[in-house]
């Protein structure tokens, strides 16, 4: 499955409580995007909260787009990418 | 023989019964039911159908497992039971649809298990018949269950195809029967002095081989499913093993009597069934496993085999006509070896398969007989090679199809019959066009009707003419294609020749549609009248699907839209496959167009997904594809259209080859490579300019004149291309808005002087979510000196998760931070009355009823913002 590097802008900032509401936010989009056969790897979150940028393996970009779409999620840009370990070549 | 028990299977009987259940109620299901040969799927099924035989009609029918299976096989053997019309219909090959309506009906009307054996060697028509009971199935009371060994369906079977299309289909499922376990083995096992994990070991708990294992008694393991049957009929008489053996080559179920013309005595066959490897069943003898039948035909020497193949052939053509089933006699003449019954019997077999449209057997019995043309008559040898080049057709196998009809067409001049000769030369034209040797084409096509020309008029010039108005409109040549086309009108109104006159008209429409003359609609009515009134729903689809294509390409995109969904209903409501998947990926590129870009993906999809899509239809899902993703700025554009431009570069027509070189300049422009935007648009241009083609001429001109090296279209240069070169921005945008063209419109006016207009780009681009697009319009405004820049696509235009209008997330968002109705209010200087219908407003959408809940659904959406 490819892997996709997906920029999200949060105009207002994201807001994930980091309790059990939080988790369960969180797992809600991974039940949802699994009907798209997406699955997420994990995110980064600006400092600010307005910027994310999110790893997600997926078979195509519009799956990708789809699966956003299904959890209210905000696209701005998505990139192909394959992973590079510090470590890989030694 | 005692009967066999039935084990582990309760899960598998129980989720049937749900089914049938919920059938009986009017929510039919069609299973397929897969594993392993031996597994015991038939086992399973004929356990289910005895035990609902109360409550159910059960009909059973099987898949041959011959080179060439009986068309509409299981049918056939349903027959009996489901009476008059469907018996009857039968008969007549091209009552085929009714045949299938008349099931469906049946179906309807009282609750029914259909059981289809062995689909893995179902021939065309059944395939046909379980698709189109896959799509229709859910309003009717039936289960239908279709065996198959999953094993022996690899990625390129016939079956596996048939999978796929029913994939998303609703009442169609899948159910593995799976292998017996330990305790299961030891059970069966249980009389017999033998190593239970040794025996589970080497049957890998294969049912079938596990029970063939217990009846040999157990002393030595066989190593394999043929060395335990080898073993049973070694323990047979002479006698029995003869019966046996010829069981094995008569092949399905069989009545006595046939046995005994065989030479085969009762007490013999009684011996069999004693033995266990024959059962008695439907009022005639066969094996207890397909598996067995396999295993005893491998050890019957070749010589006797092909004997015996003789004798039953004989035996079987000794029926009174009218029982005879002539892929069955084909089949045993082929076997055994008797090129003179081979040529009695594998043209009608043929035929008849062709007719019901099981085109890969009716191909498979002409091949047979090929190698033994030189018996036949020969008229009927030349008229034999036609038919398999229909076949051949049919199949895409153009190659093979065009060299059968050239040499019909050589025997027939050779027998001074001018008008075969030329009917078979229109064939080679056809096929030729299909090989991508145009010229080949134009040669022949010319000679067949100079020919015909010069003889009293008959169907084979209007078929002549037809052809040649076609060919003129594949290559754009519009007013050459209607001339031709209005002389095969005028010749097939004549003569009633009903397809070629449908055919016509449809050229005729199309071409007069491309040209932009509005008289097209008249033929186009008259194409769905004629489709209509005699029943050709592949006719009547494809107009539509013509139309709408037709439309598209010349960017009408509104009109496009109608016909090509109209056209893809009517394809799939009457399973015409191609035209269904051509409608998809026009329609697929038309909602790419349009900017519908949320759908592009799931319209194109099955197209992409079929190997067996056509080449043309193929092209134009890649094409929509990478459009998408060049417009959008997203990944993996260049893969598409890489693909579609070798396979354009296959069929080197204009109509393929200019959209997607149009295509790839796009990308290369949003990639900012100006040099491969010339070199692709400057590609088709030629071909363009000399089929004058006003939307490829102007859109290649277009990206030469943005890449700077032109810097003027010719005159019939599509009008909104046109506009843009000549740099009337604000026209061409409303140009190209009045054809439902947003991203075109937003292009245009982004290459405007005016601010005003480049700002109107920036938002509409951001409303498509046309990234690459937008950043570039917004260089434009800081160039022209813009002050202020929008920013990217605003909160509010974005869909709020939960979908709260602006108004209503402040509302939540005074709720969170624990305000009343009356802060919230005044805050926001509307009445406290406003808030509350808001609070209400907001309490629904989240699906609770208080403000508590709504602050905790709040969090545990994640819908609070930072403080």
């Amino acid at each position: 499955m490819p892997r996709y590097m997906i920029e999200r802008t949060f105009p207002d900032g994201l807001a994930i409580p980091s309790d059990g509401n939080g988790a369960a936010a969180c797992l809600d989009v991974v039940g949802r995007i699994a009907d798209h056969r997406v699955t997420w790897v994990h995110s980064y979150v600006s400092e600010d909260k307005k910027t994310t940028y999110c790893v997600y393996d997926g078979p195509s970009p519009e799956a990708i787009r789809a699966a956003a779409k299904a959890t209210g999620l905000p696209v701005d840009k998505i990139t192909k990418v394959s992973v590079l370990d510090p470590y890989f070549h030694h | 023989m005692p009967p066999t028990e039935l084990l582990e299977r309760d899960a598998q009987l129980a989720a049937l019964r749900d089914r049938l259940s919920a059938a009986a109620a009017g929510a039919g299901s069609v299973v397929f039911v897969g594993g392993e040969a031996g597994i015991g799927k038939s086992a399973l099924v004929a356990r289910f159908g005895a035990a609902v035989a109360r409550e159910a009609r059960v009909l059973v029918g099987g898949c041959d497992a011959m080179r060439t299976p009986r068309p509409l096989g299981p049918l056939v053997d349903m027959a009996p039971q489901l009476g008059s019309p469907i018996a009857t219909l039968l008969e007549d090959a091209a009552a085929r649809d009714r045949v299938f309506a008349h099931l469906l009906e049946s179906f309807r009307e009282r609750p029914t298990v259909a059981v289809f054996e062995d689909v893995h060697w179902a021939d065309d028509a059944t395939l046909d018949l379980l698709r189109y009971l896959g799509r229709r199935i859910g309003g009717t009371r039936a289960l239908v269950l279709a065996t198959y060994r999953h094993d022996e369906v690899g990625p390129r079977h016939p079956l596996r195809v048939l999978l796929g299309d029913l994939a998303t289909a609703p009442g169609v499922d899948r159910m593995r029967v799976p292998p017996l376990t330990r305790a299961a083995v030891a059970r069966l096992a249980a009389g017999i002095d033998a190593d239970v994990d040794e025996l589970l070991r080497v049957t890998a708990g294969n049912a079938f081989f596990v029970t063939e294992v217990v009846a040999a008694g157990g002393d030595r393991l066989p190593a394999s499913v043929q060395d335990a049957v080898a073993a049973r009929l070694a323990r047979l008489g002479d006698d029995a093993r003869a019966a046996v053996e010829v069981a094995s080559v008569v092949g399905r179920v069989a009545a006595p009597d046939l046995y005994a013309r065989l030479g085969v005595g009762g007490a013999a066959l009684d011996a069999g069934v004693a033995s266990g490897l024959l059962v008695e069943a439907d009022g005639g003898l066969g094996f207890r496993h397909e598996l067995a039948r396999e295993a005893v035909l491998a050890t019957v020497p070749g010589g006797r085999r092909r004997a015996l193949h003789g004798a039953v052939l004989a035996a079987l053509e000794d029926v009174p006509a009218g029982h005879v089933d002539l892929a069955t006699l084909a089949h045993h003449a082929a076997e055994a070896g008797d090129a003179d019954a081979v040529v009695r019997w594998a043209p009608a077999a043929g035929r008849h398969a062709f007719a019901l449209g099981a085109h890969r057997e009716a191909w498979a019995q002409f091949v047979r007989a090929l190698p033994h043309l030189g018996r036949l008559p020969d008229d009927a040898h030349t008229e034999l090679l036609e038919a398999y080049g229909r076949a051949c057709d049919v199949l895409d196998l153009d190659a093979d199809g065009r060299a059968a009809f050239r040499t019909a067409s050589e025997r027939w001049r050779a027998a001074d019959r001018t008008e075969r000769w030329a009917d078979a030369l229109t064939n080679v034209a056809r096929l030729s066009i299909g090989l991508g040797e145009n010229d080949a084409a134009e040669a022949a096509i010319a000679e067949a009707i100079d020919a015909l020309e010069g003889l009293p008029v008959g169907p084979a010039l209007a078929r002549a003419y037809q052809a040649q108005a076609s060919f003129r409109m594949l290559d754009r040549d519009l007013d050459a294609a209607i001339a031709w086309g209005e002389r095969a009108i005028a010749l097939a109104t004549d003569q009633g020749e009903i397809r070629v006159l449908a055919s016509a008209h449809n050229t005729v429409m199309a071409s007069l549609l491309l040209k932009g003359d509005p008289t097209y609609v008249a033929h186009f009515e008259r194409t769905i009248a004629l489709a209509q009134e005699h029943g050709i729903a592949v006719m009547h689809a494809n107009a539509h699907v013509n139309r709408g294509s037709g439309a598209g390409e010349l960017h009408r995109f509104e009109e496009a839209e109608r016909h090509l969904r109209l056209g893809l209903d009517l394809a799939e409501r009457h399973d015409v496959e191609s035209q269904a998947t051509y409608a998809r990926s026009w329609l697929g590129l038309t909602q790419m167009y349009r900017g519908a870009w949320d759908v592009v993906a799931s319209t194109v999809e099955p197209v992409l997904r079929r190997d067996s899509s056509a080449t043309i239809a193929r092209i134009m899902a890649l094409v929509a594809l990478g459009r998408l993703r060049v417009r959008r700025g997203d990944p993996e554009a260049d893969a598409p259209l890489d693909a579609a431009l070798a396979l354009a570069l296959r069929t080197d027509t204009l109509q393929r080859l200019a959209p997607v070189r149009a295509a790839r300049a796009e990308a290369a422009w949003y990639a900012g490579d100006l040099e491969r935007v010339r070199a692709e648009a400057a590609a088709a241009l030629p071909m363009a300019l000399q089929a004058e083609h006003p939307w490829f001429v102007g859109e290649l001109g277009y990206w030469l004149w943005r890449a700077g090296s032109r810097d003027a279209l010719p005159l019939y240069a599509a009008a909104p291309f046109a506009l843009q070169v000549r740099g009337r921005a604000a026209d061409a945008a409303a140009a190209w808005t009045a054809l439902g063209c947003p991203f075109e419109a937003a292009r245009a006016a982004a290459e405007s002087a005016d601010e005003h207009d480049v700002r109107a780009a920036v938002v509409a681009f951001d409303a498509l979510g046309a990234r690459v697009a937008a950043q570039r319009a917004r260089e434009r405004l800081t160039q022209l000196g813009a002050k202020r820049i929008p920013r990217g696509p605003r909160p509010d235009t974005q869909e709020h998760p939960a979908g709260l209008t602006p108004r209503e997330a402040e509302v939540l968002a005074g709720l969170v931070a624990g305000s009343s109705n009356a802060e919230i209010a005044a805050r926001h200087g509307v009445s406290a009355r406003t808030v509350e219908h808001q609070v209400s407003a907001v309490l629904a959408k989240l699906g609770v009823d208080s403000r508590a809940a709504a602050v905790a659904e709040a969090h545990r959406r994640g819908l609070v913002p930072p403080t």
